[in-house]
């Protein structure tokens, strides 16, 4: 009987912990984003009111949209630079390419780095007055020469997603990298007794045999994605930059959850009903990505 | 025949020349971080002056007068103790938290095991921020909120991962050696400190590794949680040198270092294992 009961006292504090602060909370959150609640004083029901005017009221429907269209073009520079990228460095170094082991260390190292310190960097090269890439310019062409990089709206969408590259290949491309390294030995010496190149190979025989990490790294994007808030944050401040450029769901929230006295209001059931719209999309595209994926593999 | 083995030869020699020109430019690419981190760290050690003219490049002469500044008036001592104590506790509570409900769920039959393990796992597909709101007002409530042990609290709760790697390793165990020990006369719980964790050193290292370059790292929850500048971590700290870079940049050198040494050191040691633990090869090691 003793034996029977054991589990119970290995699981409990864990079951315990997390209840309490993780199961919850989310479902606080869901029960919030009902009511109109400033965090102190009565609770008002309003049913869908907040949804209703987080997509519908003028002013916060276009902040909120502008921020989602945000998020939507960085998931698409994702699939179309970032996971080809990705998925290219996983295959040069997995065809051990002069360096190869050189190469993968380095370009996994920033996965270890905080954004903070990866903000610090795209600082000291882009800051306008003493940024490192400013000084070449100037020297080069003179003071007409330079340019406001972050303070560009032109130009501050492209930047991010380049630090991003540079932040975020190394974790996508060790996934990759490990299950091509899962591809029997045969089937690729097969291909190239075949006479298939480098490229046919890459084609016709990788390509097909890395679909699980494609789902893998797909709905981890997607979910990086829709909750991207540190780099941007570090970049260009709460508020997203010039023009919003860089503004994004997540940043919204925190403005109306926790930034009460810089941005004049703080509503608990308002911020909830951001957090809940932001899982229902990034659990709409993770069963699309599921969906697609699977219908890859028939 | 001939031709096309001429062909062939120099279809090779092509490729060849593409594969190099490629890991050419990888490795040039590539050693932007390398780069970044070194200049940063010889930074540091740059006197003012040496810094204006002198960005990029080895010190005229090196001074320690940026870590006296940093560690001492701004503070900075105290702010690497904080990362160290919050990182440390929340690791040594996720460990053993982790490891022992994982435990319970892998090795014993009972009634709803396979409810608790899907329930445990629920949290992969929930962003931290969903629920991120009500923790607030509960720590707030608790008196928590500004105190490292409130983080630590949410830090050991975010169990999804962990208890996922840990069950597929206890998963394998061999069962007939715990029943031995168990016809031997050892309690559960000693079968468990004596025989199931020295075993599993391999995973509770990598679960260590992963876990620390991640709350090392994490800049959103000690944000939201951690405004005071009592309890301020590292990140929080350099992020609020680079928010005014112009008025801190000969400081800022000296404080990136102290925050990038120990996760750098500990890459270059143990990457292969950072490596496992993240494609999830951790169990076949």
């Amino acid at each position: 009987m003793k034996k029977r009961k054991a589990y119970l006292g290995f699981i409990a504090p864990g079951f315990i912990l997390y209840t309490v602060f993780m199961i919850i909370p989310i479902g606080c959150a869901v029960y919030y984003s009902f009511f109109n609640w400033s965090g102190i004083g009565p609770m008002e029901f309003i049913g869908l009111g907040n949804f209703k005017k987080l997509f519908t009221d003028a002013r916060m429907s276009r902040i909120f949209f502008n921020a989602l269209k945000n998020n939507l073009k960085y998931l698409v520079c994702v699939l179309l630079i970032i996971t080809p990228l990705q998925i290219f460095f996983a295959y040069m170094i997995s065809i051990k390419i002069y360096g190869h082991k050189y190469i993968r260390m380095m370009l996994f190292l920033p996965y270890v780095i905080s954004t903070s310190i990866v903000g610090f960097f795209a600082i000291l090269l882009l800051d306008p007055n003493i940024g490192l890439f400013n000084e070449i310019l100037g020297a080069i062409g003179g003071p007409d020469a330079k340019l406001a990089w972050l303070g560009d709206p032109n130009l501050v969408f492209k930047i991010f997603v380049c630090v991003v590259i540079w932040q975020c290949i190394g974790s996508g491309m060790m996934i990759f990298y490990a299950n091509m390294q899962e591809i029997p030995a045969d089937i690729l010496e097969a291909s190239v007794i075949d006479g298939a190149g480098e490229v046919k190979k890459f084609f016709y025989v990788v390509l097909p045999m890395i679909r699980s990490s494609m789902t893998t790294n797909i709905t981890l994007s997607v979910i990086y994605a829709m909750t991207m808030f540190d780099l941007p944050y570090i970049l260009v401040g709460p508020q997203g930059g010039v023009n919003n450029k860089l503004d994004f769901v997540n940043m919204v929230f925190y403005r109306y959850a926790f930034g009460g006295s810089y941005f004049g209001e703080t509503s608990i059931g308002f911020g909830s009903s951001i957090s809940v719209t932001m899982f229902v999309i990034i659990l709409t595209f993770s069963l699309v990505t599921t969906r697609v994926m699977r219908r890859f593999d028939d | 025949m001939k031709k096309r083995r001429k062909n062939r030869k120099i279809e090779a020699k092509s490729t060849r020349f593409v594969k190099n020109l490629i890991s050419v430019l990888l490795i040039a690419y590539s050693s932007l971080s390398i780069f970044l981190i070194g200049n940063t760290i010889l930074s540091s050690f740059k006197t003012k002056s040496d810094l204006i003219n002198n960005t990029i490049g080895w010190p005229e002469s090196f001074t320690l007068e940026n870590y006296a500044i940093v560690l001492g008036e701004e503070h900075f001592f105290r702010y690497f103790l904080n990362s160290v104590v919050l990182v440390g506790v929340s690791l040594i509570c996720l460990e053993v938290v982790a490891s022992m409900a994982a435990y319970g769920l892998a090795q014993y039959e009972f009634k709803g095991r396979g409810f608790l393990q899907n329930y445990f796992l629920v949290g992969l597909m929930f962003p931290i921020q969903l629920g991120i709101l009500p923790l607030f007002i509960m720590l707030t409530k608790a008196h928590l909120n500004n105190n490292l042990f409130g983080l630590v609290l949410i830090y050991t709760a975010n169990l999804s991962f962990p208890v996922f790697t840990f069950s597929r390793f206890f998963r394998e165990l061999p069962t007939s050696v715990i029943e031995s020990a168990r016809i031997d006369g050892a309690s559960e719980f000693q079968i468990y400190t004596k025989m199931v964790v020295p075993i599993s050193k391999p995973v509770i290292f990598t679960v260590g590794l992963l876990n620390f370059v991640q709350l090392w790292n994490d800049f959103f929850l000690p944000l939201v949680f951690l405004t005071k500048t009592s309890v301020r971590t590292l990140t929080l700290a350099v992020y609020n040198y680079s928010a005014n870079f112009l008025a801190n940049w000969n400081k800022i050198f000296a404080a990136a270092t102290i925050a990038l040494i120990p996760v750098v050191i500990i890459y270059f040691l143990f990457s292969e294992q950072i490596v496992a633990g993240l494609t999830g090869g951790a169990v076949k090691g």
